[in-house]
């Protein structure tokens, strides 16, 4: 198994290596074409017209395209992703800084969507036959239809605004030290032993993450559902039926972990979907991560940054769909042992 | 003693439109402690029905309607369901027909052990692998222990199919329904499992409901046997007596119907059409198996026959059972054809190299599925490939029809290289395949004339509408259908219609050769033989050769002029059928004959070991 593993990962890293070149690339060229100076922005408004040609120079926008992408793949590929324009910072490291807050935050979502996804399905698929069944069905099917951005807008409503059981901006509530140490808020506080801290960003976590979550449970919970309709005709099925096993049994201990692996397959895609879902909900939430980054870096037309950030979105969803293949390789017995 | 299952006029009924109908028919029979009791009789008798109703786990809109169906005295249908559960996998267990899709893909049979053991107090974890191991040994299957830690998939159908029954055997059961536990599995396993259950059931006294299609098969393992049409027992009695003198017409038919394997070559005895289904069941009125008795007077149509005794415990529900014996098959007049001298395909060193597993980086294993084959067929002539699953039968025919490239060797026909025919219609011209599973190789959404003559869409033999319809016409009389099948849908046939829907669309451009696929595997007994007579027939009017692949050698006997025997990639025998079955000289070949039962009751069967 572990040589299956290790060349499926090293496959996939290999075809990422060409997937991330034409990306780049092309995020390269549609951000060069925008009718934005960068010189001109990075410098002071009173800057003058030779001063802004001087900075153009240095900042090598007077070259051909091709090579400029060159420049920037070679400062790229030594951990130099250029600076960024209005924060003056490097792009990279900026990333770096608030990459663990998003997926913090996505990883809180897809644990949410998978628990109230696997649940759902569940129990959408243990009220077949009964006369709940087309409510059950079309529930799923409203909750299909609504978005992540607006879960955020009735949940901040509702639970924020409303009730106020729940707070609604930032990360920690304001006054709070920001401890660092892995960049992962929820456990650098536990590892300095601010308890109120961790709470707090608790609390700050359950309306981003639930917005998030609920927004992608419906898919999973209906993959999960239909999964298990089709194992449900499988031969096992019935011969575990015909030695007396109860029906309870039979679905949690043979149906579920034969129908977790076409969902697996989707949620994989879904968590793809998912940690890009997670920039409207940051925006809503004003959650300090990679969404309002990159708000503010396009508002600021920072072209370093905004290419940063979006190869980094790339690159964490290649990620996750070697991580989920590695995981379906893991449970699938039939891949697993020949 | 107590009776281990009682049926008493057991009927089992589906609600089709409104009104009842019955699929299993006031059914009486008594099973006494550690004795066989065999259900025979064709697909859609309703003889899974009653394994069913045992379980209670019939099929959505059917239920007992009436009769009780009595485990040592208790009525399965009345108990609580806490009850039944309780019953099922400890008292009463099941053999089934798929081994390899009822195990749990995705658990080791360990865990599948364990479950069920845990389940009837085997306390610890200890024993009940300990009980476990003994069960896997017991079934014959090396390396028991090791065996827990596997799954599924990595077992063949066999062993699958001896885990099962170990698993079965394993709570000491006093029933068992086996449903047609060979019927998936290769001919050569058949005598061992069947072995292995009959021994089984010694060791542990267990009463036994073994169905199956087979009569020679239930008339060696069985004490009684009860032979079911329509829903209806029509014959029952002790095994060998309804073999050896059979009473009800439909037994001596399917007897007829049925190719030998040892036994002179006859005519296959051909009821015409095939078992009302359900629906047409409902408006059927007096003997249900009128509309294809030979002997059937105006007054079997008046009311349903009853159930006459024709010796102690020899029953059939007939009213002419004195006349049964006489039922005859006509004499074989196909055998004058005579096969041409010309040899019209020959294959020469014939190889396929499969590689599987390849990696990234190259790798993989190379798979020969085809070994340097070498044969020929003369013109006119009817070939048999035989060979267990996964001996390369099935490469050699798409080679042949083009739809894989050879490794190496040649094959020639009519004299031309093959292989050099780039021109794949002028290849289907002249070779044509019928597939093994009519129901996927026939586009549903077609007509059947459109499915029948799409060869006639093709280039330059493009055929306008009423063309193509005329030869429709043609190809359905010649394969014995009536002209308005023409514009059905393949949805709306039966298993042999499609399969002969199937043989009208390969003779559609007059091939020289037919390459089929197991086309009458998994037919009934009595299609099947409307299916042999209908390609004899055709062989004598259309003048056409055919390599016939098949597992059943009985067919194989009856149909085809030379056999060549497949084992591993590798024809390791070759010849006239009859020089090949009376005198074998490679082990698989010995192997393969002797897997079928022998057609008189009486007569050991060497292969079921005692
Ligand atoms: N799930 C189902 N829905 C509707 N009708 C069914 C179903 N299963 C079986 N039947 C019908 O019930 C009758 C008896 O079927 P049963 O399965 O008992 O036959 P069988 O003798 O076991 O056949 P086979 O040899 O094909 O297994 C047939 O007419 C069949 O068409
Ligand atoms: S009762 Fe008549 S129709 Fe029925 S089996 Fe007997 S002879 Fe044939
Ligand atoms: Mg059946």
């Amino acid at each position: 198994m572990i040589a299956l593993l290790l060349t499926l990962i090293v496959r996939r890293l290999l075809s990422a290596v060409p997937i991330l070149l034409i990306v780049s690339a092309l995020l390269f060229c549609v951000l060069r074409i925008l009718p934005v100076d960068p010189a001109a922005m990075s410098l002071p408004p009173n800057a003058t017209i030779e001063e802004i040609e001087a900075q153009r120079r240095a900042m090598g926008l007077d070259q051909p395209l091709p090579q400029q992408y060159a420049i920037w793949l070679r400062g790229a590929l030594h951990g130099d992703f250029g600076r960024s324009i209005a924060l003056r910072r490097d792009a990279g490291e900026l990333v770096a800084q608030t990459l663990p807050a998003t997926i913090q935050l996505a990883a809180c979502a897809m644990a949410i969507a998978a628990i109230l996804g696997l649940g759902g399905g569940l129990l959408l698929f243990h009220l077949r036959g009964t006369v709940l069944e087309p409510l059950a069905d079309l529930a799923s099917i409203v909750l299909l239809s609504i978005p992540e951005f607006l879960w955020g807008l009735i949940l901040l409503f509702v639970f924020g605004v409303l009730l106020q059981w729940l707070p609604f901006t930032g990360q920690v509530a304001p006054g709070l030290p920001l401890p660092h140490v892995t960049g992962f808020l929820l456990l650098d506080s536990l590892l300095v032993g601010r308890f109120d801290v961790f709470l707090s960003a608790c609390r700050h976590l359950v309306l981003p993450a639930l917005a998030l979550g609920l927004a992608f449970s419906p898919t999973i919970m209906r993959v999960l559902r239909s999964s298990l309709f089709d194992v449900y005709l499988e031969d096992y099925i019935v011969q575990a039926r015909l030695r007396g096993l109860s029906e309870g049994r039979i679905l949690l201990g043979h149906a579920f972990k034969n129908a977790s692996l076409p969902t697996l397959t989707l949620a994989g895609v879904q968590f793809g979907i998912l940690f890009s879902g997670t920039l409207l909900v940051e925006v809503i939430y004003s959650y300090p991560g990679m969404g309002n980054l990159m708000v503010d870096a396009v508002r600021n037309a920072d072209l370093p940054l905004i290419q940063a950030i979006g190869l980094t979105y790339c690159v964490v969803v290649l990620l996750i769909n070697t991580a989920v293949d590695s995981l379906y390789v893991v449970l699938n017995p039939k891949l697993r042992v020949r | 003693m107590a009776l281990a299952l009682q049926a008493k006029n057991l009927t089992v009924s589906a609600r089709i439109d409104g009104a009842l109908v019955p699929a299993v028919r006031a059914l009486s029979f008594d099973l006494e402690p550690g004795r066989i009791l065999g259900l025979v009789g064709e697909s859609g008798a309703g003889k899974s029905m009653v394994g069913r109703a045992i379980a209670q786990l019939l099929p959505a809109g059917f239920s007992i309607t009436s009769g009780a169906l009595l485990f040592e005295g208790e009525d399965v249908a009345g108990m609580p369901p806490r009850r039944r559960r309780a019953l099922l996998g400890r008292a009463i267990a099941f053999i089934p027909q798929a081994p390899m899709t009822s195990l749990n893909p995705v658990l080791t049979v360990g865990a599948q052990f364990d479950e069920h053991l845990a389940r009837f107090g085997a306390a610890s974890r200890r024993a009940r692998r300990d009980r476990a191991v003994a069960m896997l040994t017991a079934a014959k299957l090396p390396h028991a222990a090791g065996l827990l830690g596997q799954y599924p998939h990595q077992l063949s159908g066999g062993m699958c199919q001896r885990v099962l029954i170990a698993l079965a055997f394993s709570t000491d059961p006093r029933l068992v329904v086996a449903d047609e536990p060979t019927t998936a599995l290769d001919v050569t396993t058949h005598p061992p499992i069947l072995t292995l259950i009959a021994d089984m059931q010694r060791q542990h006294g267990t009463a036994v409901i073994f169905i199956t299609h087979d009569l020679r098969l239930a008339a060696q393992l069985c004490d009684q046997v009860t032979v079911m049409y329509a829903g209806r027992a029509v014959e029952s009695g002790p095994a060998r007596a309804v073999l050896a003198t059979p009473a009800h017409p439909y037994t001596r038919c399917l007897q007829l119907a049925n190719p030998s394997l040892r036994a002179e070559r006859r005519a296959l005895y051909v009821m015409p059409e095939q078992m009302p289904s359900l629906r047409q069941l409902r408006d059927l009125v007096g003997c249900h198996f009128a509309p294809r008795c030979p002997l059937v007077t105006d007054e079997c149509r008046r009311g349903e026959p009853p159930d006459i005794a024709v010796a102690t415990g020899h029953r059939a529900a007939c009213i002419r059972t004195a006349a049964t014996a006489g039922i005859a098959a006509a004499v074989r007049d196909d055998v004058a054809v005579r096969a041409g001298e010309q040899p019209l395909l020959q294959v020469v060193g014939l190889q396929k190299i499969y590689t599987v597993g390849a990696g990234p980086f190259g790798g993989g294993r190379a798979v020969a599925a085809v070994k340097r084959a070498s044969f020929s067929i003369a013109e006119n002539e009817f070939v048999a490939l035989v060979g267990e699953s996964g001996s390369g039968k099935s490469t050699i025919a798409k080679l042949l029809v083009g739809i894989e490239q050879p490794t190496a060797g040649r094959i020639v026909f009519a004299g031309e290289d093959l292989a050099a025919t780039r021109n794949r219609a002028q290849r289907a011209a002249s070779v044509q395949m019928v597939f093994q599973d009519p129901q996927s190789a026939l586009n549903p959404r077609r007509r059947v004339a459109s499915i029948v003559t799409q060869i006639m869409e093709a280039g330059s033999r493009h055929a306008d509408w009423d063309q193509r319809l005329a030869r429709t016409k043609d190809l359905l009389a010649e394969v014995g259908l009536s002209a308005d099948f023409a514009t059905r849908l393949p949805g709306q046939l039966s298993g042999g219609q499609r399969q002969r829907i199937n043989i009208a669309r390969a003779l559609c451009a007059l091939p020289r050769l037919l390459v089929a696929d197991e086309i009458v595997s998994g037919l009934d007994v009595s299609i099947q033989a409307q299916l042999l007579n209908l390609l004899a027939r055709l062989r004598a009017e259309l003048d056409f050769a055919m390599l016939f692949i098949s597992h059943d050698l009985s067919v194989v006997r009856h149909l085809c002029s030379r056999v060549l025997v497949m084992y591993d990639g590798e024809i390791v025998e070759q010849g006239p059928v009859a020089a090949v079955f009376d005198n074998p000289q490679h082990p698989h070949t010995r192997a393969l004959i002797s897997s079928v039962p022998p057609d008189e009751p009486q007569a050991p069967w060497a292969a079921l070991k005692a």
